[in-house]
């Protein structure tokens, strides 16, 4: 028996054995004599970094204020203070313009101050702790990629984090690492996603517990049950390396009475196309392009974006892949593009609103990117418009499309992608008939669908319980879009972590969806069950599931 | 526009914490260029949290304000309503 266990949430239906490494606890300076400085990389780096900061610190304020009260909130304006302190600013920029690399002046800066307060008494003694809190959050995004770096792993490590960001699971090599696990986040985390998209054991949301564990402890992740065995024993240890998922089923697949359903992957990084194709992907049914967009300085040119999607259209010569243009805004922050800070960013300016807005040109270089690509890869090419609430808003996007096709730099004639929109929004699913009227597919993106439907922050766990899409509210959305498609002759998919789930497989076959696109993870399960659905029985259950009243309701229905 | 104006301290905390918290945030919301300390010492740039914290000033204490520019007489204003109200009736802006 293991020594212990902590307890969290799955987000992988896996198991992996390994040897803890903990990333992002300590901070480790780079040496100033051995790299090569320049003073303006170095000053846009901390300018960059004392903003993301600054929006970190207003967003904990902000949840703080709300969960706890304004007392305790007041705590985040001192330290927004003290990031922003001019004393500490002035001090920076000196030992920038005298060489020094961004992170050791920070460091030396704030260092200076600490000592002052720690000398002094009481309660000045408390503001050397605010100081080392702000240096730290500074420290952290500033060494983002040079500490001991993810990428550079031993075999079999078990990663422990607080959380991982985008930018940390980028660097995360998938044949080294037997998994991880996060103090923070919930199933649709982007952690989460990111190790279902990779097939990798991990366990998310395990609270302060996960700090007890050192480096070099050996670790059982149980995806499966949502725990972390420390030190287990032999058998175990085997138990969790013996595991395997379902075959790769590679041709694609038909129910049991012959309607094709098809199987797609969620992609979110380059590095994802080939793991997705090995495990039986017929195609991308939701190509992230956010990831483009992060770590990096300036937003990628127009070659680059073109050959990232060419990329992806030659991995699935025969299958088609789904692009959703840029989704940022709501939780995912870009520094450099200086996005306004929004109170409520989930209901702001994201998506295509973004994309439409008229101080943005980024929207033009994709869609030209895309294009581009469209002519020149060998798969097909779909183009998707994320987050749209209006028909104004298709109209517009449509014609933003119909501007990008206009220069000729590609040959039109060989390129008319499918351009379908995205059903992320209730009122997308109350308008899905008018759509459907003007696109070629629709896609149920069931994670922000039931954000919205439900109205449940999708990372908040304590309203985990309305975030789940066998709600009835979810599924009716979900049926009225699937009958406005048909009534109009297009296709129409899901490529939420609803689609992914084996256990619904048969319940979304019989609500009569065309295309199923997930994280990787479950492909080869998901295949299995739509070749052993019946769709004429699967559509009768589905008729009833979308009777019930209750979600437990829903729940019987699955199991009879 | 220079103006110059001495307050003792009311607020329990002294200049620390949230008085020292609003203080800053209000030399920030305005114009004027302020510096502060004790009557006697060397004076430090008021928009520094570290070197308004580091002044050590408290309850009873007597400090000098100094304002530079257009709006140097109401944000010397504020700040003194900031320094003569007792901390638990302090509201903040956006509180």
């Amino acid at each position: 028996m293991a020594e212990r266990t902590l307890h969290g949430t799955g987000a992988t239906p896996r198991s992996g054995v390994g040897t803890v490494v903990w990333y992002g606890r300590d901070i480790s300076l780079p040496d100033p004599d051995d790299v090569e400085v320049d003073p303006e990389t170095e000053r846009r780096r901390f300018a960059d970094a004392v903003d993301t900061a600054r929006a970190e610190l207003e967003s904990e304020r902000e949840a703080t204020a709300e969960r706890v009260g304004e007392d305790e909130a007041a705590v985040f304006d001192a330290h927004i203070q003290f990031l922003e302190d001019p004393t500490i600013e002035d001090a920076v920029e000196t030992m920038i313009a005298d060489g020094g690399p961004a992170p050791n002046a920070v460091d030396a800066a704030f260092g200076e101050h600490i000592e002052q307060f720690e000398g002094m008494d009481g309660r000045m003694a408390e503001r050397a702790d605010d100081l080392r809190d702000v240096r730290d959050r500074l420290l952290r995004l500033l060494t983002d990629g040079e500490r001991v770096g993810l990428g550079d792993l031993p075999a079999g490590s078990v990663v422990l984090a607080e959380r991982l960001t985008p930018s940390d699971t980028a660097q995360l090599d998938p044949e080294r690492v037997a998994g991880f696990a996060t103090v923070t986040g919930g199933r649709t985390s982007h952690a989460a996603i990111f190790a279902r998209s990779l097939a990798l054991p991990a366990v998310v949301g395990i609270g302060t517990d996960l700090d007890t564990l050192e480096d070099g402890a050996e670790v059982v992740v149980d995806g499966d049950n949502g725990t972390l065995l420390v030190s287990p024993d032999d058998s175990e240890r085997a138990a969790a390396a013996n595991e395997s998922g379902a075959a790769v089923v590679n041709d694609s697949v038909k129910t049991t009475d012959g309607r094709h359903v098809e199987v797609a992957a969620n992609i979110g990084q380059p590095a994802e196309l080939e793991p997705a194709a090995k495990r039986g992907a017929d195609g991308v049914g939701l190509y992230r392009t956010e990831f483009l967009f992060l770590d990096r300085e300036t937003p990628p040119s127009e070659d680059e974006q073109y050959e990232a999607i060419r990329q992806a259209l030659d991995t699935f010569p025969d299958g088609r892949v789904v692009v959703r243009t840029l989704d940022i805004g709501g939780d995912k922050r870009i520094p450099y593009l200086d996005l306004p800070d929004e109170e409520n960013p989930f209901l702001g300016e994201r998506g295509i609103r973004r994309s439409l807005a008229p101080d943005s040109d980024l929207f033009a270089t994709q869609l030209r990117a895309l294009l581009r690509a469209a002519a020149d890869g060998a798969g097909d090419l779909a183009i998707m418009f994320p987050l749209v609430a209006t028909i104004e808003e298709l109209d517009a996007a449509l014609d933003a499309l119909e501007a990008a096709a206009g220069l000729d730099d590609y040959d039109a004639d060989a390129v008319d992608p499918e351009v379908g929109v995205m059903i992320e929004t209730p009122s997308a699913a109350f308008m899905a008939d008018e759509l459907a009227a003007r696109v070629d597919f629709l896609s149920i993106g069931t994670n922000d669908l039931t954000q919205y439907v439900m109205a449940a922050d999708r990372e908040n766990e304590r309203v985990g319980d309305l975030h789940d899409p066998t709600h009835p509210g979810v599924l009716r959305a979900i049926q009225q879009t699937v009958t406005a498609a048909h009534a109009e002759d297009i296709w129409v998919g899901m490529c939420g972590e609803m689609a992914g789930d084996p256990d619904l497989t048969e319940l979304l076959v019989g609500l009569g969806l065309d295309e199923l696109s997930m994280s990787a993870v479950t492909i080869p399960e998901v295949k299995t069950a739509v070749s052993e659905t019946s769709y004429s029985s699967a559509s009768e259950r589905g008729d009833r599931a979308q009777l019930a009243a209750t979600r437990s309701e829903v729940h019987t229905t699955l199991d009879t | 526009m220079t103006v110059e104006r001495t307050v003792t301290i009311v607020p329990e905390a002294g200049l620390h914490a949230r008085p020292a918290s609003a203080f800053v945030q209000a030399v920030n919301d305005h114009e004027a260029e302020v510096s502060a300390g004790r009557p006697d010492d060397d004076l430090v740039q008021a928009a520094s949290m570290i070197a308004i914290t580091s002044l050590g000033v408290g309850q009873g204490d007597d400090i000098k304000l100094v304002a530079d520019g257009s709006d140097a007489e109401s944000v010397l204003d504020e700040l003194e309503r900031i320094l003569t109200t007792p901390e638990a009736e302090l509201d903040t802006d956006d509180g």
